[in-house]
């Protein structure tokens, strides 16, 4: 099943856009933990022109790093929205702690935490919108809204596999009919002072970690008319007469419960191939959780794909599920400008499992 | 030529009963969970009653051990035999939660001596609380890795959160994995947890939840919804087996229209229930299991886009909510329709809609009011529709 890509977009660090993404990272050097590189890496500004102020108290900061990435891939694209799926790896989203001190501020009787003026007071305190930071797939919902997408939909918890998930889901929403053309990718923020404390506390900083925030998005589907057509010059991809960026040959999740990384690249791999072996790529993305899980990638690339050149997308920091989807974004910028043909981008989460994709230039 | 998804096995774990079947036998009465909050103090809440599981559990979270009993029933039901490989487990969940001290502990950890936010502060003293959170209470994945874990399964593990269309979703993923040869069994569906305070007063700075204390959905004095808890999982299967019904169509939309209400005109809804409909290659259904959340807009606009989805047939479909009996269980709330569903298709048992009384003159359709209805049921569609305007629906339907 080969399924064409024909927008990208993304909002990293590194700033908004695609172009240029992976030949950056091909020409870093500093990755986390090494001397000058900060802990932590700055929020980077979002852009979201549609959204009302009020639209905006209600989003989590993944909601808003996705509906202005989203933004982005679909300026200048004329595609009928309200078809159109969305299938998005999104992270926990957390709520404003402003907001909950608030609330638990008000909810002090007597020097001590009164459940009954926490359901009263308390919540009078609280931004009443607080809520929507919290449900997860409104970290989908919200751009949905403001740009109309309509159509078959998944919002898949990630902490890194699950990014590569909602692209399948994506292809295969396509390759089943289900829509023309489909939205897939990751959004999320690890700048969140309770992820950062979860981060610290599993040991991943002292691991070398650097928590980080992005969005990545990819459109996928028919090329041309009737259902996709680029504007010449806009952001996410060429005119409506170029060929698509790339085209998926494949994607592919596997466990890596009980068993070594290696084994479960393998598989992620093999399926992503249904079967078939990887044959030669001239690029590997890898997407990791760190420092120690990097390393396994890279030894895994060395031995089975030893004549590409290795780029680490954690030079961007790690944000969570949209990791995967930054390092898709990235191979596609390289084949793009022509410094690859084929690229197998590979991502791991915290929970062992592993995202394999394999990209190429050409046709579908 | 597509694969069949066949329903092998059904589990639940309610307020109501410890199974499906304990559940099912009570709802068919007439029965409602709903009571006056008792697992904390409510007084002064929006809203102090709900559907709880009373059952102190030793577990941070509950979704966990409310997740693990349902589908031990389910699992067990299937009696499949499959390589772990070829086994997919889809859980709609969304994140989960400390004890509701441990959750104080953190805000207190941040706030400084002015009452605002302090990063500083919260970094050197929020670690005692995080440190009481096993990492597998907050991410919602964790019900998804440790069922998963528990039944050996090693093929695709997902965890979709699309709030009251998660579980829905979660089944959807799973006949679609069946469906593309990624598995051959899948154990699927949803949890809610939420009778704690945070989420009550969430839902209450909403201002969704029925200040009466009723959750009566379609009937002319629903004012809001109640919130209940549990969860219902089942197991698909590309092996007929010995089931008597198979999930026959699925389908997704968006609204993209409104955070919380929903498309006025049911643009969406009936989007997603036309999809499933036209995936099962039928036009009529005898039950329609809705999400009915006894919000006014809700129900007025789903039984609206019924009308528009099922045409004249809609006047033949008996119609009943999960949520007047069981509140609403958010994440886990379409995994029980599916089971109510299933219950219509393989039992001819249509459970009715608790706490209806009266319908409202604009929610006209055949309601099942009082006790179960004996029914011939051939096909079954259970809606499930989101905050935020993610629909999701199924079709499940007698096996030939």
């Amino acid at each position: 099943m080969r399924v064409p890509v024909i927008a990208a977009a993304a909002i990293s660090p590194w700033g908004t856009g695609w172009r240029g993404l992976g030949q950056v990272l091909a020409a870093s050097a500093a990755m986390p933990g090494a001397p000058g590189v900060p802990a932590e890496l700055p929020g980077v500004p979002t852009e979201l022109p549609l959204a009302s102020p009020k639209a905006r108290k209600m989003m989590s900061r993944g909601a808003c790093l996705a509906a202005s990435c989203l933004g982005e891939l679909l300026r200048g694209v004329a595609w009928r929205r309200a078809e159109c799926g969305y299938f998005l790896g999104v992270g926990a989203s957390g709520g404003s702690l402003e907001d909950v001190i608030a609330l638990l501020a008000a909810s002090i009787a007597d020097g001590a935490f009164s459940l009954e003026r926490f359901g009263d007071r308390g919540l009078a305190a609280c931004n009443p919108l607080l809520a929507f930071q919290l449900m997860n797939n409104f970290t989908m919902c919200h751009g949905a809204i403001l740009e109309g997408i309509g159509g078959p939909n998944a919002a898949l918890f990630s902490r890194g596999a699950g990014t590569t998930a909602a692209l399948i889901e994506a292809v295969h929403a396509i390759a089943g009919g289900d829509c023309e053309q489909a939205i897939a990718g990751g959004a999320d923020c690890a700048l969140h002072p309770v992820t950062r404390a979860e981060l610290a506390r599993d040991g991943f900083v002292a691991r070398g970690l650097v928590p980080a925030e992005g969005a990545a998005l990819v459109a996928l589907g028919a090329a041309g008319p009737p259902g996709a057509t680029v504007v010449p010059g806009a952001p996410g991809g060429g005119s409506s007469a170029a060929p698509p960026i790339a085209v998926i040959e494949g994607c592919a999740i596997a466990s890596g419960d009980a068993r070594p990384l290696a084994d479960a690249i393998d598989e992620a791999v093999s399926r992503a191939r249904e079967g078939e072996t990887l044959g030669e790529v001239d690029l590997v993305v890898i997407a990791p959780w760190g420092p120690p899980v990097a390393a396994e990638l890279r030894a895994w690339t060395g031995a089975n794909a030893a004549n590409a050149a290795v780029i680490d997308s954690s030079s961007l920091g790690d944000a969570l599920a949209a990791s995967p989807a930054l390092a898709w974004v990235a191979a596609l910028d390289l084949l793009a400008a022509g410094r690859a043909r084929r690229a197998l981008v590979l991502g791991a989460g915290t929970d062992g499992d592993v995202g394999a994709v394999v990209l190429s230039r050409g046709a579908a | 030529m597509r694969r069949q998804v066949f329903v092998r096995g059904t589990g639940a774990y309610t307020p109501l009963g410890e199974t499906w079947r304990a559940t099912a036998d009570v709802l068919a009465t007439g029965a409602t969970a709903i009571r006056p909050i008792a697992v904390f103090d409510a007084t002064g809440f929006p809203c102090t009653v709900a559907a709880a599981i009373p059952e102190p559990l030793l577990e941070e979270d509950r979704r966990l051990p409310f997740a693990r009993r349902a589908a031990r029933e389910a699992w067990e039901m299937a009696g499949v035999r499959c390589e772990p490989e070829r086994i997919g487990v889809f859980v709609g969940a969304e994140s989960g939660r400390g004890r509701f001290a441990t959750v104080l502990g953190l805000a207190r950890a941040a706030r400084s001596s002015s009452g605002d936010f302090d990063h500083a502060r919260f970094g050197r003293e929020a670690r005692v609380f995080a440190e009481r959170i096993d990492e597998s209470v907050l991410s919602p994945s964790g019900v998804a890795s440790r069922l998963a874990a528990e039944i050996g399964a090693r093929g695709p593990v997902e965890t979709v959160s699309l709030a009251c269309a998660s579980g829905s979703a979660a089944i959807v993923e799973a006949a679609r994995a069946i469906r593309l040869g990624l598995c051959d069994v899948a154990l699927c569906g949803g949890v809610g947890a939420d009778v704690d305070p945070l989420m009550v007063a969430g839902f209450g700075l909403l201002g969704i939840l029925s200040a009466r204390g009723v959750s009566c959905p379609f009937d002319v004095h629903r004012d809001g919804f109640v919130v209940g808890e549990g969860a219902a999982m089942l197991v698909l299967a590309a092996e007929r087996g010995d089931a008597a019904c198979e999930l026959a169509g699925i389908g997704r939309s968006l609204d993209a229209h409104h955070l919380t209400a929903p498309d006025p005109e049911g643009d969406g809804a009936a989007r997603a229930m036309e999809a499933a409909l036209r995936d099962a290659e039928i036009t009529a259904v005898d039950y329609v299991q809705a999400h009915g959340t006894s919000t006014p807009l809700n129900d007025r606009i789903e039984v609206a886009a019924i009308k528009r989805v099922l045409g004249a047939g809609a006047a033949r479909a008996s119609i009943s909510s999960s949520k007047g009996a069981l509140g609403h269980w958010v994440a886990g709330a379409g995994a029980l329709g599916a089971l109510y569903a299933w219950e219509a298709v393989t039992r001819g048992t249509v459970l009715p809609t608790a706490g209806l009384v009266t319908p409202d003159p604009a929610c006209d359709l055949d309601h099942v009011i009082g006790r179960a209805l004996t029914k011939d049921v051939h096909a079954a569609l259970a809606n499930a529709f989101a905050f935020g305007g993610a629909n999701s629906c199924l079709v499940m339907r007698r096996c030939a």
